[in-house]
This record gives C-alpha cells, structure tokens and sequence, in this order.
C-alpha cells in the first residue's frame, strides 16, 4: 500500500473549519486523528468516523472521511453496523462523555464485552459542553454546574475500569496537551485486532474551572515510563483506579490483549470473508432449497 | 362433498402444540388441501392452557374457522378450561385413562372419541410424545386420510432422528388407526386417493423474511419480541448458507442503529420489533429519514399499551408508526393483508427504502406474523437491481444535490475513492454540511432548510406511483360496504361469502398502502358507497380516523374487537345486517 499512498494531512481536512471554542481540547484530537490515519497510511476513503451529539460529535463535519453524525449516544450500534456490513473498513467513533457514558452507556458495555474491530475515542471534558454546562456521567462529587449549584451528588463513573471489566481488548488512556503522545496512542488504538477505546482528558475551557490543562500537565504520568506491563489485567485496574483513590492520573495503554478472537473472525459469514454490503443480491438454487425446504 | 374441517388442539405450554400444529398442517398440505392454522397462548413456558387451530379445506381457507369438528385434549388441566367452548357435535379426542370428561360435565351432544392413549403408547415405547402420534392415527381414521402421505411427513419430520424413531412413530400411528377402525367410529370421509401436493405451509413472519431475502437482504438485526421474534431465528438459522449478518443486539435502539450503520455502507438492512421496542426505534427512524439511509423497520403489533397482552393480536399501533419521531419527513408505511402478501411486501420494502432513501415500515401483527397457512410456491428467484449507488461518483459529487425531480439523489457508499461525504442528523446543505453547527443562523441557510424539507417529501409523490391503487371488491351496488386494513383482509372477505349466501350483497376496500395514502381514490371509493362499516382490531377505531383525516369522509360505523383475538365472521356478519337494518 505504501508505494501508491500519497495523501497528505491536509487531504483528511474537510472544507470546514473546526468550530470548537479556541482553546479547546478537541483541536488537538483533530490533529491526532488526521495525523495517525496517514502515518498508518490508510486513504480516507476507506475510514467512516461516526460520532453522536455533542461539543466533540461536531468532529466528523471537519474531517475528510466518510463521516455520519448520529443522535446522542448511538455511535457505536451504528458504527458496529458499518463495520458488520463492511470489515474492510477502518470504523472510528468520537464523542464526549455525556455520550459514550451517559445516555449511550449500555452500548458502550456491549461493545466492550462484543469485540467488533472498531476504535471509540471518548472526549472527556467532565461536563456537557453544548447544552452549557451540566453535569456529566464523569463530573466529581461536589463540582458546581449549573444542573448541581449546590455540588454533584452523584459519584463519577470510572469510564476505564468499566471497560476492563467488561471485555475490552484495548484499553487506553490519553491527554489533549500531549499531542505527540495521543497521536500515537491512537495509533496503536486503530492498529490493535478487536475493540479498541480509548478516554481522552479533553478540558473544557469554557465551563470547566477545575480539570484545566494545568491540572492535568501536573497529575498525568506515561504508564509506558513507569514500567507497567499492558497484558496485566489486574495493575490495568489498579491503574484505572488510580482516578479515584491517588491524586495521580496515568495516560498510555492500560490494557491490551490480542489473543481474544474479534467478533468478526466468530460471525459465519465475515469469517468466510464475505463483506455483506459487497455480496450479490440475487439468491442462488442451492440458497433457496436450503431456506425453503422446512416449508414443504 | 367439499373436504373441509376443524381441528383444535388444546392443551398446555410444554405439550409441544406448535410443532403438533406443523406436523399437522403438512399432513393435510401433502394431501394437496389449503390450511391455515393459528395458535392462542400465554406468556408463560410451561403449563397453562394454549390451543392450535387448524382449518382446511379444497378450497381457499381464509380464516382458521370458529368452532371445531375435531377437538383434542391433552391434558386433564385443559380439558376442564376448555368445557364452554366445546360446540355441540364436536368430536372430542382424549386419554380416557387421564381424564374423565363426566367429572367436568360435557354436555351429552357431543361425540365422545376417549381412548386410551398412555396404554397404547407404553406398547411402543416409553416415549410420552408419541401419544400425539397415536392421536395422529385416529383422527386421520376420521378424516379418511392416507396413512403412507403421514408417513412421507414423519420421514421427513423425523428422518434425521434415525430409524428407530420413524419406525415407533409408524407404530403409533398404525395402532391409532387400529384402534379407531376397531372402535367402529364413523369416519367424517372415507379414505382415498390424494393427488400430489404443490404448495408450502409457511408463517407471516417467515413469508415476510423469504420476500426480504429474495430482495437482496443482508443485514437483520433485533431484540426479542413477541410476536417479531420468529424473523430473527428464521434468518439466523439458515445464517451460514445466506452469507448475511443477522445480530442480536443489547436493546432495541441499538439494533436500529446497527442496521442505519449497515445500509450506510450499502448493504439491504432491515430490523424488526412490536411496539415497544419500535418506541426505543423512533428517534434513529428520523434519523435515517433526514441521514435519507435506506431502512426497513417491522413492526409486529401485539395488544397494548406497554406489556399490554404480549401474546394476543391488536391493530393498535397505527398512529404510533404514523407519528414515530419529531419532525416530517416521508415516511412509507406498508400493512399487508395475508401471507402471500407479507412476502410481496418484503421484497416491495427493501426496493422502495433503496430507490427512495428513505424508511419503510411494514406493519405486521401477531395474527399475520404466526398465522400459518399454505400457499403457492414462492418465486424467489429474481433480479435486485440497484439503485442510486455510485461507483465512480463525479468530481462535483453532491451527496444531497438539490439538483433532482424525483428528491432523490445518488449517493457513495464507504470504500468509494472520491466519494467522501459528510452526514449527520442535522439539517445539512448539498455536500451534507451540517446547518446546526457550521452554518446555522446565516441568512443564506434559510432557503436551503426550506429546498431540502421540500427534497425529501417530493419522494412521496413518486413513491405512490409504485403502489397499486387500492380497488373495490365485490358489486358496486351493494348495500353497504366495508373497510379493512391489514391483516383482517381474509376474514372480511370470508364473512362477504357468507353473506352472501345469506343473500346480503356487499363489497369491499381493502387499505394495505397506509402512508402515502390514496386520498383521492379512497374518498372517491367511499363517498359512493351506500353504507360504510369499518373493521379494526383496536378500541379507537384509528384507520377510522385516519381515513376521516386524509379524505374528510366519516365512514358510519365501526365494528371493534380489542381482546386480542382476532375477529371471527360471524361477528362482521351480524354486525352488517345490524346496520342494514337500521
């Protein structure tokens, strides 16, 4: 593929500007995206990015791929869907954590414990952005928006080790303020056989005061420099439990296995090599005598 | 002597009724007759008190008839529930070891058939079911059936069983015929000579799957749902010789979702639910809609609201399909009227969701979708052009083109080189940009909104140009005429035949075409008729309205069955000489 792969960044920029307030988080996930899609060279016809509603779900209008803007939180059934009927396919979904988490949460459990070979990238801002300012599945007790004036009750979601606990085969974790880092976390993320996602700290620097940039640069540390050991199930959810008990946030890949067969390789047809979008229409003989003759 | 008859089996969850009810149908189908068999059940698995009716017939059989010639107990249990509906005359087969029919007083007039089916069971073998198969033998001792046609059906049935299976199965049946020849009991026909049999026993659901399939189907995803369930585990069955993807998902929202992502890249998709998972449908139906993705949805009514009757018929959900999501756009929704029908459907709505981009809903209902009944071979072999896909789409390639008579424009599916587009739910502009985000509020948006509202619903001007116009059945001079829509088109033209007979002449609209609808011919059909009665299985009386609605004519009368079970014709042929009357 090498040779006759010429795109270029900018060929995966579509003719809108991204509309994100300055400053914001999602600038740098739009770079990583474009930027891991031509380093793994593959051509933008062949990528469907699927996100849902909400600030990040703008996402798809600014990239020059096949992009399908969803309703809240149905990323992902439709993005199983596209990756169902053509596997062939290299299938992102991209939204925030009101999304993913919040009224998409059941489907994100499925996917996980499913397997199908798409990549979920979650901006997580810790708060509902476009619907300014409320609080989401991932904001901390006691945070004042303008749905908890008097400080969330509710305890937060611990989005990663939901993911560990419920099958994922890639797990991760990245930062907007490390560029090089995400790119190539998202990487891995695309490259990796089976589901693949990914919670990127995203700050909202619009109706969040308290998960800035500045305190994510003073918190966040490289699992890959600390010596963990990315097969390890248990120091995966040691790690993804670091959120809630230490006062440190590692970033990197938690988890990754690839010794779990996909979804794919166990469905009878894709694992024939049919791509169902792809194959005939018309039924043969031996087709209709199999499907009919419980009839006679 | 026309060769027709009744037969009801009763008994409870567990007896295995419904592949009883099968075995039988293709009994009668190899004798070359017509059948059509339905089953009452509860929610529950085991026990309870469920039945099996099945009518045939040399000639069509419309509905599965009212009462029974031929009634056969298999439990005790059920035998004491089902005493009020046992009709006098009715030949009534049972263990007379298990149960004794004086204890639940039966009245005299009937004709008593116990026989002592556990004993000559335990002659055979210590297999319990084959006490049907002996019951089996009787009956077709009364019905003059030919014993080697049963026994073609038992290889087929149980072939794969071994010989040793097939062979206690012949056993059984030859010791119920035995029995019954010994017995001396008076055979309704005697037997002989059959000739070959033609035609399958199918159920709406699977006829309904069969016409998608010839469509070109390849994606079918769903939740389990009464009474649309039985499409999902046709289709899995024969899923490694289809080469599809058929995908259980977590909800029903996501099953959706699946197949909106699956028809994106081109692929014929569809899914299937009753109404309480199509209310989880309805925001991603809207979605697809302005998306203009190609969808298939299937909506099996059963009695509501909520759980309501989850194992009885209801024609309820005529305005929840009508109104599903916020918004307009063109919608197409299909009702068909019989198991025929409900193949023709299938393959209609796959053509239309790909031609149009747009969302076909075909809506079923409990007693269409598990009805059985024979009937032609099907053609499945067919031609699925496609439409409006590009492979090589123009440098200036417009997704949304405003460019277009019929609103539909081609698209690109994922995988096209330069085809590359943008689509969202939102509002968009010709390259799918969405109006909410990027462009929203700009003076030069607004006449964009507007030219793309009016796109998509041009569609249904040309969409009703496929459909067959719906015509008047029967005499134009009739005294009244009556109006159906949906599954019910079988059992009002039964009760027509009868009213005849009676002679009291009527005719007939059938509606199968809910949206878009045929205003114009339907009122012209309506305003002419001299008395109109409308037919539903719901309370409301919604086609009613509906019609009201579209034409402005109020049909005059309405006859409403919201039991859950499906109207019988002597119910529409005493309600039409009541109206006569007045």
């Amino acid at each position: 593929m090498s040779d006759s792969f010429n795109y270029k960044i900018k060929d995966y920029e579509s003719n809108f500007r991204p509309t994100f307030c300055p400053g914001c988080g999602n600038f740098s996930q739009y770079r990583a995206i474009r930027q891991a899609l031509v380093d793994l060279e593959i051509p933008p016809e062949e990528v469907v990015l699927v996100s849902g509603i909400g600030c990040a779900s703008h996402m798809p209008n600014f990239v020059n791929v096949y992009g399908l803007q969803t309703v809240h939180g149905r990323g992902i059934p439709v993005a199983t869907g596209i990756r169902l009927a053509n596997p062939k396919l290299t299938v992102l979904v991209y939204a925030g954590d009101g999304d993913v988490y919040g009224i998409g949460g059941n489907h994100f459990l499925h996917s996980c414990r499913r397997n199908v070979d798409i990549i979920t990238i979650v901006s997580n801002n810790f708060v509902y952005g476009l619907t300014t300012g409320q609080a989401s599945a991932t904001t901390p007790v006691g945070t004042l928006t303008r749905t908890t004036p008097r400080g969330s009750i509710e305890n937060p979601i611990n989005p990663v080790a939901v993911a560990l606990s419920a099958g994922a085969t890639f797990v991760g974790r990245g930062f907007s303020g490390d560029l090089k880092h995400l790119t190539w976390l998202l990487k891995e993320a695309i490259d990796h056989r089976g589901f693949a996602y990914v919670d990127v700290f995203s700050p909202c620097i619009t109706f969040n005061r308290n998960q800035t940039f500045d305190y994510f640069r003073d918190k966040v540390y490289k699992v890959e420099e600390s010596g963990h050991d990315k097969e390890d199930f248990h120091s995966a959810l040691e790690l993804a439990n670091q959120l809630v008990v230490k006062d440190k946030l590692p970033i990197g890949i938690f988890y990754q296995i690839e010794h779990k067969t996909t979804y794919e390789e166990r469905d009878f047809a894709l694992n024939q090599g049919i791509i169902p979008a792809h194959s005939p229409l018309e039924l043969t003989d031996e087709q209709i005598e199999v499907i009919t003759k419980e009839f006679y | 002597m026309k060769q027709e008859s009744v037969i009801r089996f009763v008994g409870s969850a567990g007896d295995g009724l419904v592949s009883l009810g099968l075995l039988f149908s293709k009994i009668l189908k190899k004798h070359n007759f017509n059948v059509l068999g339905f089953r009452s059940y509860q929610s529950v698995i085991r026990g309870g008190y469920n039945s099996y009716q099945i009518r045939y017939s040399q000639d069509e059989v419309l509905t599965p008839g009212e009462n029974a010639n031929i009634i056969v107990l298999l439990n005790k249990h059920v035998a004491k529930i089902h005493k009020p509906l046992v009709n006098i005359g009715a030949m009534v087969i049972y263990d007379n070891e298990s149960i004794d029919l004086k204890e639940f007083e039966y009245p005299e007039e009937i004709i008593d058939l116990g026989m002592p089916l556990g004993s000559i069971t335990k002659e055979i073998s210590k297999l319990r079911v084959l006490k049907n198969i002996v019951g089996f033998g009787a009956i077709s001792y009364l019905l003059g059936l030919d014993d080697e046609l049963i026994k073609e059906v038992i290889v087929e049935q149980f072939g794969s069983k071994g010989e040793k299976v097939i062979e206690s199965n012949f056993q059984a049946l030859e010791k119920g015929l035995e029995y019954a020849e010994e017995k001396g009991w008076l055979a309704i026909w005697e037997k002989h000579k059959y000739e070959k049999a033609q035609q399958m026993v199918i159920g709406g659901n699977e006829a309904l799957a069969l016409g998608m399939l010839s469509a070109g189907l390849k994606f079918y995803s769903g939740y389990p749902m009464t009474p649309a369930t039985s499409l999902v585990h046709y289709l899995t069955k024969h899923l490694p010789k289809l080469g599809m993807i058929v995908k259980q998902t977590e909800d029903e929202i996501a099953a959706v979702g699946m197949a909106v992502g699956a028809a994106f890249c081109g692929a014929r998709s569809a899914t299937g639910t009753s109404g309480g998972g199509f209310a989880l449908m309805t925001e991603i139906i809207g979605m697809a809609a302005i998306e203009e993705i190609p969808l298939v949805v299937i909506n099996s009514q059963r009695a509501g609201p909520s759980t309501g009757m989850a194992t009885k018929t209801e024609q309820a959900d005529l305005f929840q399909v009508y109104g599903a999501s916020q918004g307009e756009f063109p919608k197409v929704i299909i009702a068909p009227g019989t198991i025929q029908d409900a193949f023709d459907t299938g393959i209609e709505a796959l053509e239309i969701a790909e031609k149009f981009q747009v969302v076909v809903i075909v809506l079923m209902d409990l007693y269409l979708s598990e009805q059985i009944a024979t009937i032609r071979k099907l053609d499945m072999k067919r031609k699925n052009p496609r439409f409006q896909i590009l492979d090589k789409p123009p440098d200036d390639f417009k997704r949304y083109s405003l460019d277009t008579e019929t609103g539909v424009t081609s698209r690109t599916v994922p995988g096209t080189k330069n085809g590359m587009f943008f689509t969202g739910s939102s509002e968009r502009n010709e390259e799918g940009t969405s109006l909410a985000s990027t462009l929203a509020g700009l003076p030069e948006t607004l006449p964009i909104r507007e030219a793309m509202m009016e796109k998509r619903m041009r569609k249904l001007d040309y969409i009703i140009k496929e459909f067959k116009v719906p015509t008047l059945e029967g005499s134009k001079d009739s005294e009244i005429t009556l109006v159906s829509w949906g599954s019910t088109k079988n059992i009002v033209k039964e009760a027509m035949m009868k009213l005849e007979e009676d002679g009291v002449k009527t005719n007939h609209l059938h509606i199968k075409y809910v949206s878009p609808f045929h205003s114009e011919e339907i009122e012209e059909i309506l305003k002419d008729a001299k008395k109109t009665l409308i037919i539903e299985q719901n309370f409301t009386g919604q086609m009613h309205d509906f019609i009201r609605m579209k034409t402005g004519v109020n049909i005059g009368h309405k006859l409403l069955r919201y039991d859950g079970e499906p109207i019988i014709p002597s119910q529409i042929v005493a309600k039409v000489k009541e109206v006569i009357k007045e």
